[in-house]
């Protein structure tokens, strides 16, 4: 029993469908991992609304469906985002705020800090500025919407792909390869 | 009953920022409780060793993200005191308006997170609207919202523009008209008054002994004020009272120690008292320069000694200990935030026999602010 | 100034008194100045004069009523260094034992919750001492980690 001209038709309009109910309906995770997140509130409240594209905060991460990093990551952090993100269900997104996740930023020299978030988690949409303004994060969403609606927005197929990638660079970020640590 | 452990976890809306407590729990009520940061931990001390004096004003400002000035203030007067600089008196009163006016935008943060974590969700959505007008006037006077460096060693960057009076002037009647709004829903409700007192207690024979600062001090029934004890900038100049023993309608208060209700009356009350302290900077500012002549950045030295500075902010006392050996770089920096004592030691004391559902409560009602903490 | 009278010795520098004491005699002049007025304990900080080759513990005090701020400097061999705790007389002192424990690698007798406070996993030198380089380190660890390399796409 093959699929036949008319079936695949279907199936491309179907995903279109559920495309549109998915870009109107982003639920955010509350998760304040870093110093940007002090720009997040008023995106929220009454001033930028961002309730009327249909977002709004969610506390448990088994049913929301964008990720945000607001700045900089530390190693003890990264551990639990991983955990969290990984607890998401799929079709899932991550936005990074702020310049620290894309090249260090102003914490370029510490011990500390990640410097490049794309090593270790797919991000679809970045934000640049320290802090970006609302009207930057904004943007962000609605720029995350469109490519949702593209079917650009594939970043939890990447990580199930190059998993293995992924988890080795993790593995050398947290210091067990340096073989000094028996697994926090 | 067994005792069961958990974890009131980095992500969890019940806590304060990025920060989690460990809980041993029985039944109903808490039985121990031990703090663990260290999820924002940069480096920041550190990273202060490799840079120039003047390359580490923007850093300076990051360390704590709802009033950034503050850290800007004391490590300016820690690094004047050095070097034996008096500046010009225009400066100072700038320094007294912008320093009311975040203290006000940070109030009104931490007023609108602890209703939230009551429940009460009106007042986050109108006092966190309100306070983005505070952060149009910022923007107008230093070119950003947040992180503002505009208090350098020596002055401040630039001068105020000649509409800006104007405009603080229209957002301080509206913010005094909205507080009556924020007092029907909040601080008059019978259900802050139900839930919010007794909760959390600091014993008042005990609070300087826990290192307790700040309005949790003044609500203990302390007059402490570091704007009167040690007075910086101008505000010998201002007239102003401090506040302790609050009272607001016809509610009974504790007279032994300070419970979650007492702590929030005291900030709400701290409001006017800013904004009283505003409009007076604002009518006496001298004409003059708002900076001194200052050496070439690049290439300035400071002279060898220990300094320390502190300066009164909405959380508690800030503190800076700056060492200096002559050279063009610092050799130590060490910043004391309010939330190492309260976050951690005090914490940790009152969680003991606290009901599970009054866990964020009381997190929020100290006002705990993780960054402070790891720097 | 009262500290200076209260302890017997000291110099002011900008205005706070400062206290140089030997290791011994710390515990016993911060008891004496906790019981004549100065009541709040503001921070212990630590200073690594690597050229001395020595660690400088500084106790700050402050007191409401005099109004004045005291600083009492301990100062340590920089190999094998150990201090007495305080934790009796101030419960948060311990926090601050914990984490120059952790950062400069003192060790405090009698203070028995000397676990890791602010890193986890940390194996290497303590990371405040002037002796580790936090840019080489940042670029040995971090920057060496490599990218994502994506296989050619076959169309999906």
């Amino acid at each position: 029993m093959g699929l036949s001209d008319g079936d695949i038709m279907r199936y491309e309009e179907w995903n279109k469908i559920s495309r549109i109910a998915s870009r109107k309906s982003l639920w955010m995770l509350h998760f304040c991992t870093g110093c940007g997140a002090v720009e997040l509130p008023p995106v929220m409240t009454s001033r930028y609304d961002m309730e009327r594209f249909g977002m709004g905060p969610m506390a448990t991460p088994r049913q929301a469906d964008v990720l945000l990093i607001t700045g900089y990551l530390t190693v003890k952090t990264l551990k639990r985002v991983v955990n969290v993100y990984e607890q998401m269900q799929s079709p899932k997104y991550v936005i990074s705020f702020g310049s620290c996740p894309i090249n260090g930023g102003m914490y370029w020299d510490s011990y500390n800090t990640v410097k490049r978030l794309d090593r270790y988690l797919p991000v679809d949409v970045y934000v640049g500025g320290c802090m970006p303004r609302p009207e930057g994060v904004m943007n962000a969403f609605l720029e995350l919407m469109k490519l949702i609606d593209e079917g650009k927005a594939r970043g939890w197929e990447k990580y199930q792909k190059y998993y293995e990638q992924y988890k080795r660079n993790q593995k050398m970020a947290f210091g067990f390869e340096r073989g000094k640590n028996e697994g926090d | 009953m067994k005792e069961y452990e958990l974890f009131i976890g980095p992500q969890h809306p019940g806590v304060t920022g990025n920060m989690m407590y460990h809980l041993w729990v029985d039944g109903d009520t808490v039985t121990k409780a031990e703090c663990n940061v260290g999820y924002l931990h940069r480096g920041f001390e550190k990273l202060m060793e490799s840079r120039n004096w003047m390359q580490n004003v923007p850093l300076v400002c990051r360390i704590c993200v709802p009033e950034p000035d503050v850290n800007e203030m004391a490590y300016a007067m820690a690094v004047e005191q050095l070097m034996d600089w008096e500046i010009p008196e225009r400066a100072k009163y700038i320094r007294v308006v912008i320093l009311e006016l975040a203290r006000i935008a940070a109030y009104l943060m931490s007023i609108g997170s602890y209703a939230g974590s009551l429940g009460i969700y009106t007042l986050p959505q109108w006092a966190l609207g309100d306070r983005d007008y505070f952060l149009d006037i910022f923007e107008q006077l230093t070119g950003a919202r947040v992180y503002h460096i505009y208090i350098w060693p020596g002055g401040v960057r630039w001068d105020m523009p000649e509409k800006l009076p104007g405009l603080i002037e229209k957002t301080l009647s509206y913010t005094e008209k909205r507080l009556k709004l924020y007092d029907d829903v909040l601080f008059k409700n019978r259900i802050f008054f139900d839930r919010a007192v007794g909760i959390g207690k600091i014993p008042r024979g005990k609070a300087i002994e826990w290192g307790v600062t700040g309005p949790n001090l003044r609500a203990c029934g302390y007059g402490y004020d570091i704007r009167k004890l040690e007075p910086y900038a101008v505000y010998d100049d201002m007239d102003f009272e401090v506040i302790k023993y609050p009272e607001l309608g016809d509610f009974d208060v504790l007279s032994d120690g300070c419970d979650a209700y007492t702590r929030m009356i005291v900030r709400r009350l701290e409001i006017e008292q800013s904004i009283s302290i505003v409009r007076q900077a604002l009518e006496k500012m001298p004409e003059g320069e708002h900076i001194i002549k200052h050496p070439n950045w690049l290439k300035w030295k400071v002279p060898p000694g220990y300094a320390f500075k502190r300066v009164e902010s909405s959380k508690g006392e800030y503190g800076y200990f700056v060492v200096s050996d002559g050279s063009s770089k610092p050799v130590r920096i060490h910043v004391r935030g309010p939330s190492y004592t309260h976050g951690v030691n005090v914490a940790e004391t009152i969680l003991k026999g606290a009901n599970m559902a009054d866990v964020s409560q009381i997190l929020f009602s100290l006002d705990v602010c993780p960054p402070d903490i790891e720097r | 100034m009262k500290a200076i009278e209260i302890i017997g010795k000291g110099e002011e520098m900008h205005g706070r008194a400062y206290i140089p004491s030997g290791r011994e005699e710390a515990g016993t002049i911060i008891k004496k100045l906790k019981e004549n007025g100065f009541a709040h304990f503001v921070m212990l900080s630590c200073v690594d004069w690597i050229d001395k080759n020595e660690f400088e513990l500084v106790y700050h005090m402050w007191s409401y009523e005099h109004k004045e701020h005291a600083m009492i400097s301990v100062r340590l061999p920089r190999d094998n260094p150990s201090m007495f705790s305080m934790h009796e007389l101030f419960p948060q002192i311990e926090t601050y034992e914990r984490e120059i424990h952790e950062m400069y690698g003192i060790d405090f007798e009698g203070n028995s919750r000397l676990t890791p406070f602010l890193l986890e996993g940390w194996h290497d030198t303590p990371p405040m001492r002037k002796d580790f380089d936090s840019k080489k380190f940042a670029e040995d660890v971090f920057d060496s980690i490599p990218e994502i390399k994506e296989e050619e796409d076959e169309g999906i």
